[in-house]
């Protein structure tokens, strides 16, 4: 493969965060205030100048600040000239995406710094029930039936169930699990709600069959901003900066827009066979992580998903090679991602009960601090190396990276 | 400077429709007019290639196998079975509200198309591969909308 010489060759070396609450002293800030916020944290703590900032990358423009030049509205606020600018617009996916492209220009050579920001804060100006449907649901052809968010990824939900025989009670594993692990971190939404159990997944109300209150993510009643600074190996080891997390691999697929019209795509993998409702583009995107970096699921010490349903994360599981495929929802159940013992899978809650801001860097930003030991009341011993995974909805886009403590290469 | 949150309504307090606030994406649009114009008259039309024989969604533009945009519009026999459904208990929005619980899911149509519906479970109940059956009914937006009936013609 022609990318292998590419996996090692970035490294974060600085990282900044901003989180916004309803209740902030000073008022609820937008998607930009948190994001420039956390842009310059990250300069800070990676020890550069804005004239070194050579490219700008960022998610898709914030749904809770729809401008029509999102980056240029950044770059405006933070007073930098990049050479390489642009939005990553793989719908949620597209978060992750800006590593991909940071490492692709710093390996080119045509860089030696690229700053990374995602931001969102949908849980402050938005109604995100009522609006979510329209960008997961095709305007003409589906909403019209009157398909809610949970109905459209219930598709997948139903043939995965039928084709695998997971059942709704392996699914309840990854809620359950997602829970205890929140209720470690100071920050994350459903902290307050205390623990739950299979019963209590199983009993919640029925949002979309087969997918129950429990069964789904919450949406973060906050906004999140993280930004990360990337640079070359060499500039890496230079002795300049305080720390580096090494960008080990990466990888990307994207399938369909919407879930009726996947079922009309074909000839490409993964729908290679044919069209299909329980594979995604992740198992291409870690395979390719995998092979960049040298390394398998097994040297994975931690995995985060931003799949927004019970058993979504049950085919991230299997597409990331944690388990085999239709083999998650006997993984979990088993055990498998268990808080005492299993895999340390969204340690930070996930979406089910940490939270989701409909795109965002917060779970790169977590398996960052579970390797530098920064991960205060839930530090998983001797994280080396994590695996991350991006989704865009609906099912459509996945972004997967690998971040190791050394370079792998 | 400190203020209350404010809770923004994207639609401006406009119902949820699809795509109020993008403009013409949910009217039909040139590669899609004739499906809207087909089932104004009790007709579902698919999109067909005559140089593949194959039918396509009624969205495409070309033909995903040979890569002709001399795509016509071909009769669909309204005959199929459910691919897949969910039945929906907390509607996207207050149009919907009032017809809580329905079920929206993906039919396998008899020409290899899968359109994404409303499905009626009557006479029979919905499950995977139960035969379907086209039918026209206007529904919670006013609009009139092919449908799929569970059981066969």
């Amino acid at each position: 493969m022609a990318t292998t010489t590419i996996g090692s060759a970035t490294a974060i070396v600085g990282m900044g965060r901003a989180l916004g609450q309803r209740d902030d002293p000073d008022g609820p800030k937008t998607p930009l205030q948190l994001g420039a916020i956390a842009a310059r944290r990250a300069m800070a703590a990676a020890g550069i100048t804005r004239a070194e900032v050579g490219a700008l990358f960022t998610g898709r423009t914030p749904q809770s600040y729809m401008v029509l030049q999102y980056n240029q509205a950044l770059l405006n606020e933070l007073k930098i000239g990049p050479t390489f600018n642009t939005e990553v617009t793989a719908h949620g996916g597209g978060a992750l995406g800006t590593l991909q492209l940071a490492a692709l220009a710093l390996h080119a050579g045509v860089i030696d710094y690229a700053l990374c920001v995602t931001n969102e804060a949908s849980g402050l100006w938005m109604d995100q029930v009522g609006s979510n449907a329209a960008w997961e649901g095709d305007l003409q052809f589906e909403a019209p039936y009157g398909p809610s968010t949970p109905s459209i990824y219930a598709q997948f939900a139903c043939r995965y169930m039928h084709e695998t025989g997971t059942t709704p009670e392996m699914c309840a594993h990854v809620s359950v699990e997602n829970r205890h692990w929140a209720l470690q971190h100071p920050y994350a939404a459903m902290r307050h709600k205390g623990p739950i159990t299979i019963e209590d997944v199983l009993a919640s109300r029925m949002i979309a069959s087969p997918l129950r209150m429990l069964d789904c993510a919450v949406w973060y009643p906050g906004g999140i901003a993280t930004a990360i600074v990337l640079t070359r190996a060499d500039i890496a080891r230079g002795g300049r900066h305080a720390e580096a997390t090494w960008l080990a691999g990466f990888g990307q697929c994207s399938t369909h827009e919407w879930v009726g019209e996947r079922m009309g795509s074909w000839g490409f993998a993964p729908l290679e066979d044919g069209p299909n409702l329980v594979r995604t583009g992740t198992a291409l995107a870690a395979k390719q992580a995998y092979a960049m970096s040298g390394l398998s699921a097994h040297d994975m010490h931690i995995a985060q998903s931003s799949a927004p349903f019970s058993f979504a994360n049950l085919m991230i599981l299997e597409e990331l090679g944690f388990c085999p495929f239709g083999e998650g929802g006997r993984f979990a159940a088993d055990g498998g991602i268990a808080f005492d013992g299993g895999l340390p899978f969204n340690t930070m809650g996930g979406y089910l009960s940490f939270g989701q801001v409909a795109q965002g860097l917060y779970n790169l930003q977590e398996v960052v601090d579970q390797i530098h030991g920064r991960a205060e009341g839930r530090q998983v011993p001797g994280v080396e190396a994590g695996i991350v995974h991006g989704h865009g909805g609906p099912m459509a886009c996945h972004s997967v990276v690998i971040l190791t403590r050394e370079p792998t290469r | 400077m400190s203020f209350a949150p404010q809770k923004v309504d994207w639609s401006r307090g406009v119902p949820l429709r699809a795509g109020d606030w993008f403009i013409g994406l949910y009217q039909p649009s040139p590669e899609t007019v004739g499906f809207w114009d087909a089932v104004q008259h009790g007709e579902l039309v698919l999109k067909y290639c005559p140089a593949c024989d194959k039918c396509f969604h009624p969205k495409r533009i070309v033909c995903t196998d040979c890569g002709s945009a001399d795509l016509a519009w071909r009769t669909a026999s309204g005959r199929g079975h459910v691919y897949s459904y969910s039945e929906v208990h907390r509607a996207p929005s207050g149009d919907f509200a009032g017809s809580t619980p329905y079920t929206v899911g993906i039919v396998a149509l008899e020409e290899g198309v899968h359109l994404f519906t409303r499905l009626i479970a009557e006479p029979e109940p919905i499950a995977i591969d139960a035969p379907v059956t086209v039918d026209f009914r206007v529904l919670e937006l006013g609009q009139l909308l092919p449908v799929f009936v569970v059981g066969a013609a």
